[in-house]
């Protein structure tokens, strides 16, 4: 029977590991003197939402810019560790960095679209790609946007400014544009923070659908929020993570009382 | 800590009604019993219209937590302790309404009916009493080993209950149709209570570790 079972067993470790989109091993971040990350080991699954909660300073959205490596703009940082992309190091040297972005899109806390049209917006990340085709960017638009749950909103008023969207508009208008380069992971720096409940209620719902095609890790204060629309969260804490689990366990029975106290609002 | 003075107290008023609500079906189940032996009607009618203060204790809880469920958003322990409130409270309902059944059937028993008829039953009740009291102290104090061992009480109470129901239909003294019918009832109800006294058992190990446990 044990020998029957095995190579079954195998299978599904190997399915297992194909489907680890991030793997950070030992991550440890300083800013100057200050330690941000203190070894975090981590896997992100591939079409899931994992939810990143802690308080403010926990080194939460720290972990996500270094993701796609955003922190290295800072110049006082410094890493130490290992973060794999689809089993790739992205601190390895030979690593490029523009690969490394168009496939993992981020989404931040305040809308930023571009002061222009609401099309260039969306068309700006495939023209910098060489896309010049009017047709084929007349789709990635359409898709986009679509994608974004904006089109029905927007489709007879894509040539208007992008800054007369709603605030709730322009961060689905941001995420229509991440879209479309057809990227693997998108992350999301605390989407909703700026935004009011209904838009903040839109996004949460894109965010399941998007699940469906990509692999989204958000960083959020509300934790109703990971509550309601993550598959897995982590409660960050100076630094560490001191609890990672299915998002069901973490909101009914954390196993560290610090994660107990935090999402029960005691403190934080 | 301590960010969150009026939710904790609200929890911990919630765990006091608990407790009060306890002592209440712990009173009448000590009441109905007394019945088997005095058969005061009157009495016995008074007790029975009483068990609507035990109802509204019930629906009291249901309001309190749905409330809470609404205004604060509980989670994790504080979810658990919100859950195992509304499902105690409906043991404890249930708990009310057996001890009622036991009064209306002390009604029927007649006066030939002998203290050494209910000998067994007074045995049973006497476990289950304290299951009861048990299952509310370790309620009180998130006792794991206290729920469990009333779980082993209820082993107790099945097999005498067992014994008593050969022993009254086996019986060469019979006691007629109606007088062994309402024994068994009665038989039935205090083993219904004890089975209940595991279930809330079972809530006080959820509550406690959020796993449930079939301690029955």
């Amino acid at each position: 029977m044990i020998a029957e079972k095995a190579p079954k067993q195998m299978q599904e470790e190997v399915k297992a590991e194909e489907k680890i989109v991030y793997r950070a091993e030992q991550l440890n971040l300083w800013y100057g003197e200050d330690q941000a990350l203190k070894n975090i080991d981590m896997d992100i699954q591939e079409n899931e939402v994992t939810a990143i909660i802690g308080p403010s300073g926990c080194g939460k959205s720290t972990y996500i810019k270094t993701l796609n490596r955003m922190t290295e703009m800072i110049p006082i940082v410094r890493t130490s560790g290992r973060v794999y992309y689809r089993n790739e190091n992205i601190f390895d040297k030979k690593y490029k960095v523009e690969e490394l972005r168009t496939k993992v899109g981020m989404v931040f806390q305040k809308p930023n679209p571009f002061p222009k049209s609401i099309y260039e917006n969306v068309v700006y990340g495939p023209k910098i790609h060489g896309i010049k085709d009017k047709k084929l960017l007349d789709e990635i638009v359409e898709r986009s946007l679509k994608g974004a749950a904006l089109w029905d909103e927007v489709k007879d008023r894509l040539k208007e400014n992008a800054f007369g969207l709603s605030g709730g508009q322009q961060q689905r208008l941001c995420i229509a544009r991440c879209l479309a380069v057809e990227p693997d992971v998108i992350l999301m720096d605390e989407p909703t923070s700026a935004l009011d409940p209904i838009s903040t209620l839109k996004i949460e719902e894109l965010v399941q659908e998007l699940k469906e095609n990509y692999s989204i890790v958000i960083v959020t204060h509300n934790m109703q929020q990971a509550g309601r629309i993550s598959d897995k969260t982590a409660f960050f804490l100076n630094g560490e993570v001191v609890e990672y689990d299915n998002t069901d366990t973490m909101f009914s029975s954390p196993q560290d009382k610090r994660t107990e106290d935090y999402i029960s609002g005691r403190f934080g | 800590m301590g960010v969150r003075g009026l939710y904790d107290r609200e929890l911990n008023e919630l765990k006091e009604d608990i407790l009060s609500m306890g002592d209440q079906v712990v009173l009448a189940f000590s009441q109905a019993l007394s019945f088997l032996e005095t058969r005061e009607v009157s009495r016995i009618n008074t007790f029975i219209t009483d068990d609507e203060k035990v109802n509204k204790s019930e629906l009291a809880i249901h309001d309190k937590v749905t409330m809470m469920i609404a205004r604060q958003q509980p989670v994790a322990t504080d979810l658990r302790v919100a859950i195992a409130a509304l499902k105690i409270a409906s043991d404890m309902e249930r708990i009310g309404d057996l001890a009622v059944d036991i009064g209306k059937a002390a009604k029927r028993l007649s006066e030939e009916t002998k203290i050494e008829d209910i000998q067994d039953i007074r045995e049973m009740a006497t476990i289950a009493e304290e299951m009861l009291t048990s299952v509310f102290e370790a309620y009180k104090n998130r006792d794991l080993m206290q729920a469990q061992q009333v779980a082993v009480m209820d082993d107790k109470v099945d097999d005498l209950y067992s014994r008593f129901i050969k022993k009254l239909f086996t019986s060469t003294d019979l006691l007629g149709v109606e007088q062994t019918t309402q024994l068994a009832f009665v038989g039935r109800y205090v083993e219904r209570i004890a089975d209940y006294a595991t279930n809330l058992a079972e809530w006080v190990v959820y509550e406690t570790n959020g796993k449930h446990f079939d301690l029955n």
